[in-house]
């Protein structure tokens, strides 16, 4: 059995602007989850019932499905459900936003009731309204607090961005399976694609383990 | 006394479940007075700070300050809370910002101050507390009666009218309490209006004018500290005393 590495090389750009694909997914995914993590957190912590349920409800079915079904609900059911057709990206984007916001709620969720409730009453006695003390002083030491959490889940948000290849979004597992399915390179593509992923990620875990040592310790 | 009334307390009432917590509480707190309330833990003193922000509700009686009744709502509470400032006993410096920013928080957020004029009050502030040098550290670096003299700045910074200390001296190394209580020795001497829960018996001595003595939600004695201390016309007063070592 022959090899053809340099399968791999000729291939260059179309890898490349998949790796670029990959990390806008996840860089987007992350910005709207974290958004909506707190929004959602929020709105679980809310003292009107409605609205906590209402939150609780989005959390716990989101969180609960196998994120490839989102994908393909996304993509096939989305449309039809709601009579707007998207791209393939930015119905990818909506499924892992929705499935990581819920995750990220949690996370937040955690965070700010792990504030002691001494920090809100100083703020309250300074007069700063309830969103004031959430934004001045609740939120800020939260975020702090679960940074080493969000970090774990941006590592596997960025290896699970390759489930939306299903649906034709042209990242790095789509592009790496589509140039495997062009050339029967089969060994050499799935090698690079694992070689790829795991030099992105390997810094990032790195880097993970890194914020865990620097704000895992609580105050 | 002739000054004007500030803190109005009439027949103060709260619960908490089925422990009663203020059993009926009255006391008039002057311009410029320094009341100290003192009894055992649990007699309803810090509950009543804590009743007079509003950071608990009354189940009954009403509390005014000016003459105007304290409003039930939270938003009419906020206006009422930035005229009077709260000090903790575990300080609750706010530990993501450094001390100067600690201290401007109030007037940014609050009375929507300029960074610049905040900051300024801020300075002046430090400087009086003692801790100009550690305006850019932060709150962890601090000892404890740093810590408080920084939240002792922090609620000055609202320029309150009356001034709330929760046993601001109780979660303090020996070493540092006598620090945090000469500032607030300072500060009652500028004729700050001040309602202090404490267990320091010779700041309550030196610095009160008056002396409060609760037990079980309810007021045992009240007067100058030289009779609660010196001449108790009540047997628990006396009581409760001695069992603090205190011999006149």
């Amino acid at each position: 059995m022959s090899f053809d590495w340099g399968i791999i090389w000729q291939h260059r750009a179309e890898l490349a602007d998949g790796v670029a694909m990959t990390v806008l997914l996840a860089v987007a995914t992350m910005l709207i989850a974290i958004s909506g993590g707190i929004v959602l957190a929020l709105m679980r912590l809310s003292p009107l019932r409605p609205v906590s349920a209402a939150s609780a409800c989005f959390v716990e079915f989101f969180r609960n499905t196998p994120l490839i079904l989102l994908v393909y609900w996304a993509f096939y059911v989305m449309p039809v459900a709601i009579g707007v057709e998207f791209s393939a990206f930015a119905t990818g984007l909506a499924a892992l936003s929705l499935n990581v916001s819920a995750y990220n709620a949690e996370t937040f969720r955690a965070g700010i009731v792990s504030i002691r409730r001494g920090q809100s009453e100083a703020a309250l006695a300074l007069g700063m309204s309830r969103w004031q003390v959430m934004r001045e002083v609740v939120l800020p030491q939260a975020v702090r607090r679960v940074l080493p959490v969000l970090a774990s889940t941006w590592v596997s948000l960025f290896k699970d961005t390759s489930l939306v290849s299903v649906i034709g979004v042209s990242e790095l597992a789509y592009v790496s399976l589509q140039i495997r399915s062009q050339t029967f390179r089969i060994l050499e593509m799935l090698t690079a694609m694992a070689v790829i992923y795991w030099l992105l990620g390997y810094p990032q875990a790195k880097l993970v383990d890194w914020i865990h040592r620097r704000y895992g310790v609580s105050e | 006394m002739n000054e004007a009334v500030v803190l109005d307390y009439r027949d103060v009432r709260k619960n908490f479940g089925s422990f009663v917590a203020l059993n009926g509480v009255s006391i008039r707190v002057h311009k410029g007075e320094v009341v100290c309330l003192i009894g055992p833990s649990g007699s309803g003193k810090s509950t009543l700070l804590r009743c007079t922000n509003g950071l608990e509700k009354l189940d009954g009686g009403e509390i005014s300050l000016d003459g105007v009744v304290l409003p039930r709502s939270e938003t009419g509470m906020r206006d009422v809370r930035r005229r009077m400032g709260m000090v903790f006993q575990s300080f609750e410096l706010f530990p993501h910002r450094t001390v100067i920013a600690n201290v401007m928080m109030g007037p940014v957020t609050v009375l929507r101050l300029s960074r610049d004029e905040a900051r300024q009050r801020a300075e002046v502030l430090l400087e009086k507390v003692g801790l100009s040098e550690k305006a850019e550290s932060h709150p962890a670096s601090l000892s404890g009666g740093q810590q408080q003299r920084v939240a002792i700045a922090r609620a000055l910074a609202m320029q309150p009218e009356v001034m709330l200390f929760d046993e601001p001296t109780s979660a303090l190394d020996p070493e540092t309490v006598g620090e945090v209580l000469n500032v607030m020795k300072r500060l009652a001497d500028e004729g700050m209006t001040m309602v202090v829960v404490t267990h320091e018996m010779s700041f309550a001595r030196r610095v009160a004018n008056r002396v409060v003595l609760f037990e079980r939600g309810a007021i045992v004695e009240e007067g100058p500290p030289a009779q609660i201390f010196d001449a108790p016309t009540v047997a628990r007063t006396r009581d409760f005393l001695g069992h603090l070592g205190w011999h006149g």
